[in-house]
C-alpha cells in the first residue's frame, strides 16, 4: 500500500513541476505548484514525517502560493511569454549540472554505512525536534526570528505603491 | 513508524533529484520573473525532500530542524522577490526578464 502511494505520489509531483516549467501563463504555473507542493507534502507523510508535511501545507500552499496568485492577479501579463525564446546553451549547461548533482546525491545516499541507526521513530518525534530546536539550535531560531521580524518591515517598503514616486521625487 | 522491509521510500532521492533538475530547467529557459521564482521555490524544496530523507534514514532529527529553517527562508524570499518584481512591474510596465538589463548597460 504505501510502494503504491509513493509511486503514485512521487509520479504527481514531477508531473505538477513539470506543469509549474512548461505552463504557459503564470497562473497554471501557480496551480500546479499548488498540487507540486501537495504531493510533496504526501511524500513527507509517508516518510512519517507528519510535523514538516503540516508545515508544507501549511506554509508553502497556504502562504507562498497564495502570494504568488495575489501578484500574478495582481499584474496585468496580458502580453503572453513564450518558450521559444529559450537557447540550447543553458540547457546544455543545466542538463550538465543537474546530471553532476544527482551524481553526488546518489553516490551519497547509497552508502548504507550512514543509515544503520534504527531509531527512525525519534527522529520524527515532534518532542525531539522541539527539544533540538530550542537547545543546539535555539541561537539559529532567535536569528530566523528577528530577521523575519526585518522582512515583514522590508515587505512592506517595497510594495508600497509611493515608493517609486518618492525614489523618482529624490 | 516505518518498517526496515519498505525499500521503495529510499528512491525519493531520484524524486528529488527531478525536482531539482526540473526547477533549473525552468530558471534557466523561462522568461518571466515569477515563473522564475516558482522555479527558485522548486528547488529549494527538492532539497526539502533530500534532508527529510536523509535525516529519517539515519534516524537523526536534525535534517528536520533545517526543513523548518529553509521553509522560513523560502516564505522570505517570496515575499521579498514579489516585493521586488511588483516595482520592476510599475517602473517597465513587464515582467519580462529580458527588459531589466540597466545594470549590465
Amino acid at each position: 500500500m504505501r510502494e503504491v502511494f509513493f509511486m503514485i505520489f512521487s509520479i504527481f509531483t514531477v508531473l505538477a513541476a513539470l506543469g509549474v516549467v512548461v505552463s504557459r501563463h503564470a497562473i497554471f504555473s501557480a496551480f500546479s505548484l499548488v498540487l507540486a507542493f501537495f504531493g510533496l507534502a504526501i511524500l513527507y507523510l509517508l516518510w512519517g514525517t507528519s510535523f514538516v508535511s503540516m508545515l508544507q501545507i501549511l506554509i508553502y500552499t497556504g502562504a507562498i502560493v497564495v502570494l504568488f496568485v495575489f501578484v500574478v492577479m495582481l499584474l496585468d501579463l496580458k502580453k503572453e511569454e513564450t518558450l521559444d525564446s529559450a537557447k540550447t546553451g543553458p540547457l546544455v549547461m543545466a542538463g550538465l549540472s543537474v546530471w553532476f548533482f544527482s551524481l553526488l546525491i546518489l553516490r551519497a545516499l547509497n552508502r548504507a554505512t550512514y543509515f544503520k541507526s534504527t531509531n527512525v521513530e525519534a527522529a520524527s518525534d515532534i518532542k525531539s525536534i522541539s527539544t533540538l530546536l530550542f537547545s543546539k539550535y535555539l541561537w539559529g531560531f532567535e536569528i530566523l526570528s528577528v530577521f523575519l521580524l526585518a522582512l515583514i518591515v522590508s515587505a512592506c517598503v517595497l510594495a508600497r505603491a509611493e515608493y517609486m514616486e518618492r525614489k523618482a521625487d529624490q | 513508524m516505518i518498517p526496515a522491509s519498505v525499500q521503495i521510500l529510499h528512491w525519493s532521492h531520484y524524486v528529488a533529484a527531478c525536482l531539482f533538475a526540473l526547477g533549473m530547467f525552468g530558471f534557466l529557459i523561462r522568461k518571466n520573473a515569477i515563473v522564475v521564482l516558482m522555479c527558485i521555490e522548486l528547488m529549494l524544496n527538492a532539497v526539502n525532500l533530500i534532508l527529510v530523507e536523509v535525516s529519517m534514514r539515519s534516524g537523526h532529527p536534525e535534517g528536520l530542524i533545517f526543513v523548518i529553517f529553509i521553509i522560513t527562508v523560502a516564505a522570505a524570499e517570496a515575499a521579498v522577490g514579489l516585493g521586488i518584481i511588483l516595482n520592476l512591474y510599475r517602473a517597465k510596465g513587464t515582467v519580462n526578464i529580458d527588459a531589466f538589463r540597466e545594470l549590465q548597460g
